[in-house]
C-alpha cells in the first residue's frame, strides 16, 4: 500500500527572473530586500489552509522541510513548520524531512522533535538531512565538518530519545557533560527515521545501513531506480529483505478539473528554474562537503549523475519523463500508477504547488487529489 | 611547477607521516611555509634565497603531496606538526618565512617556541583580524573571483600567464584538495586567531613583515597591527603589488628580504 503526503516547499512567489538576474548567485547574493513579510503573511496563511484540506479529504501525510537564504522556501525551521501542521490538522502524519541536524545542537533538536512528538499524539517522522551545502555556508560552519557533525549529531539525537538521562556526551562537535532532556517522544523506541537524497549514493548506504526509509526528492526515474537498487542490495548485505515501505518518492504533481487547465498552472513548476542552484560550484558542493567516499562511488558508477540538478529539461519533456505530473484526476492517476509500476514505493510524496500558483488552483487539486486521485491508487 | 637544478624534491617521515619536500642550496637553514592555495613548489625566489640559505620548502598537513594526520584540525594542530618537522630536520637558529596562511602559521610557531629562530619573516600573513577593513573572502567566491584578488596587475608577474590558463585534471584534483585543508583549518575564526596578537608581544625575535600596498586579500592594516604586536618588526610595504609580493615584485621583495637577513 503506498502512503501519499502533500508537500509544499512553500516559495516566496513574488520573485521573477527579472529579480534575480543581476545576481552572481540565486541564494546567497539574492538580497532579502526583495522580502516582504506582509506579503509572506499571506502565503504563509494559504500554505496552513492547504495542510488542513489535505487532512480533511484523506492524504496520508504531510512532509515539511527546511532551507535558507532561499526564496524559494521560507522555512528556515522544519520544526515550527511541523508545530503548525500538528495544530491545524488531526490525521495526517507529519514528516519532516528534515532537520539540518549538523548545524543545530542536537539535545535541542531531540528536546523539540520529541515535544512535537507529544504535541502530535506520536504523529512525527523525524527525517535528518544533511542539507544543501548553503545550509552549511548560511550556518557560517566550515562545509569540510558537515558530514561529520551529521555523524556525532545522529548518534546524540537517538541517544537522547532512547537512554534515561542524565549523561554525559563528550563528543568532538556537541559535548554535554549533562543531558536530560525532560520531555521524550511518545513514539517508542523514537520517531521514524527517515533520510532523503537527490542523487548522492553515498545516502542511500548510509540510510540502508540503518534501516531508514530514503526518500528520493525527485530525481529522474531510472537514476532513481539505480539508487533504489543500492539501497536493496545494500540493504541484504546488511542481512534483512527491504520493501516498499523502505522507500519513497518526491513527485511535482497538480490535479485541475481538464488536462487544459492542469497544463497551464503546471508551468509555474518551472517558476525562476534556472536560478535557485546557480551560483559557483563553492556554493552547491564546496570541496570537502562530500567526502572522498562519496566522490570514490561516484567515480565507480559512472551512469550515475547529480539528480535532476545541473540538467536543464522542457516542461514537456518533464512530462513525458514522468518528473512533473499535471492533468485531470484520470489522467495523473494513470501517470502516477506508471511511477508506482515502476518504483514501487511506499511513500509518494506530492510536491504541490509552486511560485505564484493561485491559491485556489493549489486547493482544488488537494482536493481532487485526496477526494479521486488517492482513493483510486489505493484500490490498486 | 618551477624546479631548478640545485633544488630536490624528497619525502622525508615526521611522527610516521610522510612530507613532501622541496630543498635546496647551502648555508644556514631557511624553513618557508606556503599559503592557503598550496604548495606551488621550488621557485624562482627559493633559487635566489638558496644562493645563501639552505631552503626548505615543504607541503603542509594535507596539502599537495601530504597526507593529513587525524589529528590536524586546526592552524594550532599545523604548527605542532611543523615543530616535529624542525626538529625531524634538525634545524638550529633558522629562518622561518610564512606567505599569507604560511605566515599565520609562522606567527604562532614563534608564539610558541622562539629560542630556536634565528629570523621571522611574514610575508602578507594572515592570522590578525583587521580593525578597519576585512580579509576578503577566499573560500565562498568562485575561482575567477579568488584569481582576481591574487595581484594587483598580473601583467607585471613574471609567467603571469601561469596563473590564468586552466589548471589540468590532476592539478584541479590537487587544487580541490587543498582547498578543502585550507576551508577544515581557517574557516572559524576566519584567517585569524584573536588572541594572537596577545601571544606576539612576547616573540621579541628580529622579524621582517612584508606587504604588497594593494594586497586585496590581507589588507596592509593587518602588516601594521603585526608590526604593534610584534616589538622587534620592520614592516616593507612594496607599491603597485598585491597578495603575492614575492611573484609579483620579486625584485624588490628580494632586496627587503636580502636587506633585512644581512641585519641579522
Amino acid at each position: 500500500m503506498t502512503e501519499v503526503f502533500w508537500f509544499s516547499e512553500q516559495p516566496y512567489g513574488h520573485v521573477t527572473d527579472e529579480d534575480l538576474a543581476p545576481y552572481e548567485s540565486g541564494r546567497m547574493h539574492f538580497p532579502n530586500t526583495h522580502f516582504d513579510p506582509e506579503k509572506a503573511h499571506v502565503l504563509y496563511s494559504n500554505y496552513h489552509d492547504q495542510y488542513a484540506l489535505a487532512d480533511e479529504v484523506g492524504f496520508d501525510g504531510i512532509m515539511s522541510n527546511e532551507h535558507h537564504s532561499s526564496y524559494w522556501c521560507m522555512k528556515p525551521s522544519v520544526n515550527v513548520d511541523a508545530a503548525v501542521i500538528a495544530k491545524v490538522t488531526k490525521q495526517v502524519k507529519i514528516a519532516m524531512l528534515g532537520n539540518v541536524i549538523a548545524l543545530n545542537d542536537p539535545v535541542k533538536m531531540a528536546e523539540e522533535i520529541a515535544m512535537l512528538d507529544c504535541i502530535s499524539g506520536g504523529r512525527i517522522i523525524s527525517g535528518f538531512v544533511r542539507g544543501t551545502a548553503v545550509e552549511t555556508l548560511h550556518a557560517g560552519i566550515s562545509p569540510t565538518e558537515n558530514r561529520d557533525r551529521f555523524e556525532e549529531a545522529h548518534d546524540l539525537i537517538v541517544k537522547c530519545w532512547t537512554t534515561p538521562g542524565p549523561f554525559r556526551w563528550e563528543g568532538r562537535y556537541f559535548p554535554h557533560r549533562m543531558v536530560n532532556p525532560w520531555v521524550v517522544p511518545i513514539q517508542k523506541p523514537h520517531p521514524a527515521v527517515w533520510f532523503p537524497g537527490t542523487g548522492s549514493p553515498e545516502s542511500v548506504i548510509w540510510a540502508a545501513k540503518r534501516m531508514y526509509p530514503y526518500m528520493n526528492l525527485g530525481s529522474l526515474l531510472d537514476l532513481t531506480k539505480q539508487l533504489k537498487d543500492i539501497y536493496f542490495e545494500t540493504a541484504r548485505e546488511e542481512g534483512y529483505e527491504p520493501g516498499p515501505e523502505h522507500f519513497g518518492y518526491l513527485i511535482r504533481c497538480l490535479v485541475a478539473d481538464t488536462d487544459e487547465r492542469a497544463q497551464e498552472v503546471g508551468r509555474t513548476f518551472l517558476w525562476t528554474e534556472g536560478h535557485r542552484q546557480r551560483g559557483p560550484v563553492e556554493f552547491n558542493d564546496p570541496p570537502g562537503y562530500q567526502s572522498r567516499e562519496a566522490l570514490r562511488i561516484k567515480m565507480s558508477r559512472p551512469t550515475i549523475g547529480t539528480g535532476t540538478i545541473g540538467r536543464r529539461m522542457s516542461y514537456e519533456e518533464l512530462q513525458d519523463a514522468h518528473n512533473i505530473i499535471v492533468g485531470s484526476p484520470e489522467t495523473v492517476i494513470n501517470k502516477l500508477r506508471y511511477i508506482k509500476q515502476t518504483l514501487d514505493p511506499g511513500y509518494m510524496l506530492i510536491y504541490g504547488n509552486e511560485g505564484n500558483m493561485a491559491h485556489e488552483d493549489v486547493m482544488r487539486s488537494v482536493e481532487l487529489l485526496g477526494t479521486r486521485v488517492i482513493p483510486a491508487l489505493k484500490e490498486d | 611547477m618551477t624546479m631548478a637544478h640545485s633544488a630536490q624534491r624528497s619525502t622525508i617521515a615526521v611522527g610516521g607521516v610522510a612530507v613532501e619536500m622541496f630543498s635546496g642550496g647551502s648555508g644556514p637553514p631557511l624553513l618557508f611555509l606556503h599559503g592557503a592555495g598550496g604548495n606551488a613548489g621550488w621557485q624562482p625566489y627559493h633559487e635566489e634565497l638558496a644562493q645563501s640559505y639552505t631552503v626548505y620548502v615543504p607541503s603542509q598537513p594535507g596539502f599537495n603531496g601530504t597526507e593529513r594526520p587525524d589529528w590536524v584540525y586546526t592552524i594550532t594542530d599545523v604548527c605542532h606538526f611543523n615543530q616535529a618537522l624542525v626538529e625531524t630536520l634538525g634545524l638550529e637558529q633558522y629562518v622561518l618565512m610564512g606567505s599569507s596562511m604560511g605566515g599565520w602559521v609562522a606567527a604562532e610557531m614563534a608564539a610558541m617556541c622562539r629560542c630556536n629562530l634565528k629570523a621571522l619573516i611574514l610575508v602578507g600573513a594572515a592570522g590578525i583580524k583587521p580593525d578597519k577593513g576585512e580579509i576578503a573572502e577566499i573560500f565562498m567566491v568562485s575561482a575567477q573571483t579568488r584569481s582576481n584578488q591574487r595581484f594587483y596587475d598580473i601583467s607585471q608577474v613574471p609567467n603571469g600567464e601561469q596563473y590564468q590558463r586552466e589548471l589540468t585534471a590532476e592539478e584541479q584534483l590537487v587544487a580541490h584538495s587543498n582547498q578543502e585543508m585550507a576551508s577544515r583549518l581557517c574557516w572559524r575564526p576566519y584567517l585569524h586567531n584573536p588572541s594572537l596578537p596577545y601571544y606576539l608581544g612576547r616573540v621579541n625575535t628580529p622579524t621582517l613583515l612584508v606587504w604588497g600596498r594593494q594586497d586585496a586579500i590581507i589588507p596592509v592594516e593587518c602588516g601594521e597591527m603585526f608590526q604593534q604586536a610584534l616589538p622587534n618588526a620592520r614592516l616593507e610595504v612594496i607599491d603597485h603589488c598585491g597578495h603575492s609580493p614575492a611573484l609579483e615584485k620579486p625584485g624588490e621583495f628580494l632586496a627587503a628580504v636580502n636587506g633585512f637577513l644581512a641585519g641579522v
